[in-house]
């Protein structure tokens, strides 16, 4: 039976694959090389691992004007996140960026996901529902 | 969100395709933001359509393809190339050429195409109470702050908005969210636009994503230092609108608006510490001097002329001006803008040495041949370009006042501000 965790659906759309869990805030401008997907930010705890088509859970993302930019350079990439998971409502930059790509966005999850859910745990997001459910334990 | 009955027939596809895809867009920002309804907008300043970066001119060709047509006065910001004069620039022409389709959805859309990060100078000067969008963050803390507009800090939908004349009612188009929330002290004694950009970052540091009420300048800062102290504060943190009393509608100048806001002193220290972070202690030597972050004013390409008049640059030094296309145009019709290039001086439009293909945090379509060159230094007058050069172009910098960056290009020595 999978484990549900509700939060506040924030951009509509589905996704199911696997969780990449981070403890740390991330900025889509200066955090990440949008040929690869791979975490360059130092600051970030996933420093050295790719975002690309994973489920992303984040507490936060740090702010700049400019990201929804780069979430479109992700996406014209092939490079990013099929969902964003997070703790705090992200910026509006970031908002636009995730409506653009068609990237669900889910607010008011992230620690809960953590708690129940291990790195590459299978989710399925629902971001019009804001239901994060989980399939599987993952690793870790 | 509570939607008239306008919007419903944007949002049901009553008024074509585009409209549809624009309005479901606002709403599902509004509703994230929990807007209770859309604002009428006077203005949007809106993305360029950018070629530098994968598929992103596309963006705007398609809307314009599918009959996409401003509801509202728009202007278009910052390019990748010059759209006239790249050669100067040694752009690749491929991306000169897919930079010009962007140029002509503009046209095709009905926003101006001035491509500039101060459509103010080129003549789209928003009045108190205008709500508007803008995807540059200093205009959106130019509008706030000097000419009392009500713009956040947006990104592509700026041009949703503008193709509806609609815009969810939240953030800065709130009063509530419109009150300083920190007293700013200037000790420091800033004077021209490159000190106003670093006292600006010195402050957005410190406030992040707050609206600083600005006190202890001495005297009323010109249009340009205004435009720079607000830059440099969105550089360095979020800041979206600064309170200066007697400048920022509606605040008089004997206002007391600032009681009990936590403080933060600037002071002549802190100013200099701005400037001695963004001169690189491995800046060997330079290869171009910069001039015009953000794109001048007119007032600024005469002040240029001015300190370059009679004078040339050094050889084996680069002389940049960055400006609108606008201005170019009414520089030329001074007599200035032949002062300026008499001098040696290239005098840019459309675009910037961070927004250029000097990036190399871009990742251009690679049949573009687009090929960063390797640059010893850049010499800046300005915080935010000193920031970009560092972060996007990956080059050291050299930041100094305007007057000194002048002295630099034309002894081929750079002269610091301090």
């Amino acid at each position: 039976m999978a484990v549900r965790i509700r939060g506040r659906g924030v951009v509509k759309g589905t996704a199911r694959g696997a969780a990449l869990l981070s403890g740390t805030p991330i900025s889509f401008l200066g955090d990440l090389d949008i040929r690869t997907g791979r975490v360059t930010g130092r600051l970030s705890d996933l420093c050295g691992r790719s975002i690309a088509g994973r489920i992303l859970v984040v507490p936060s993302t740090r702010g700049s004007a400019g990201a929804w930019r780069f979430i479109h350079q992700l996406r014209q990439h092939e490079t990013h996140p099929i969902a964003l998971l997070t703790d705090e409502l992200p910026d509006p930059s970031v908002v636009q960026g995730a409506i653009l790509s068609g990237i669900p966005v889910i607010a008011g999850v992230a620690s809960a996901v953590g708690r129940a859910a291990g790195d590459n745990s299978l989710l399925a997001v629902d971001g019009e529902a804001g239901t994060v459910d989980i399939l599987d334990e993952g690793v870790g | 969100m509570r939607l008239t009955d306008k919007d419903r027939s944007m949002l049901d596809g009553a008024q074509g395709p585009v409209r549809r895809e624009a309005m479901e867009a606002l709403v599902q920002l509004g509703e994230a933001f929990d807007a209770e309804a859309m604002v009428d907008i006077g203005y949007a300043h809106v993305h360029a359509g950018m070629a530098m970066y994968l598929g992103d001119v596309e963006l705007v060709e398609r809307l314009a393809h599918d009959g996409a047509r401003m509801a509202v006065p728009a202007s278009s910001n910052i390019a990748n190339a010059d759209m006239s004069h790249w050669p100067a620039t040694g752009a690749p022409e491929k991306l000169v050429t897919l930079q010009r389709r962007a140029e002509a959805a503009h046209r095709a859309m009905g926003s101006s195409p001035c491509f500039t990060c101060t459509p103010y100078w080129a003549g789209h000067w928003p009045t108190w109470n205008t709500h508007m969008v803008s995807i540059e963050s200093g205009v959106t803390v130019f509008c706030n702050s000097v000419l009392g507009a009500r713009s956040n800090r947006d990104g592509f939908f700026a041009v949703y908005a503008g193709l509806t004349g609609r815009y969810p009612n939240f953030g800065l188009h709130l009063d509530a969210n419109r009150r300083p929330t920190h007293r700013v002290v200037v000790e420091a004694g800033a004077r021209g636009t490159s000190d106003h950009t670093a006292l600006g970052y010195a402050v957005g540091r410190q406030v992040t994503n707050g609206i600083p009420l600005v006190s202890g300048l001495g005297r009323r800062p010109d249009l340009d230092e205004l435009d720079a102290l607000g830059v440099g504060m969105a550089t360095s943190g979020g800041v979206a609108m600064f309170v200066l009393p007697g400048v920022t509608p509606p605040y008089g100048e004997d206002d007391e608006c600032g009681t009990g806001l936590p403080e933060i002193h600037v002071d002549d220290a802190g100013l200099r510490a701005v400037y001695e972070e963004m001169c690189s202690p491995d800046a060997a030597g330079f290869d171009i001097v910069h001039l015009g972050c953000p794109h001048a004013s007119f007032e600024e390409m005469k002040h240029y002329a001015t300190l370059l008049e009679g004078r040339r640059v050094h050889d084996g030094a680069q002389l940049w001006v960055t400006t609108s296309r606008t201005v170019r145009e009414m520089s030329r019709d001074a007599g200035i803008l032949r002062t300026i290039e008499a001098s040696g001086a290239r005098v840019i439009s459309d675009t910037c040495p961070i927004s250029c293909h000097f990036a190399r945090t871009c990742s251009p379509d690679p049949g573009l041949g687009v090929t960063p060159p390797e640059l010893s230094a850049i010499v800046v007058d300005s915080a935010k370009q000193a920031r970009y050069v560092r972060d996007m172009v990956h080059c050291p910098t050299l930041f100094t006042s305007t007057e000194n960056a002048v002295a630099t290009a034309v002894s081929g020595r750079f002269v610091p501000r301090w």
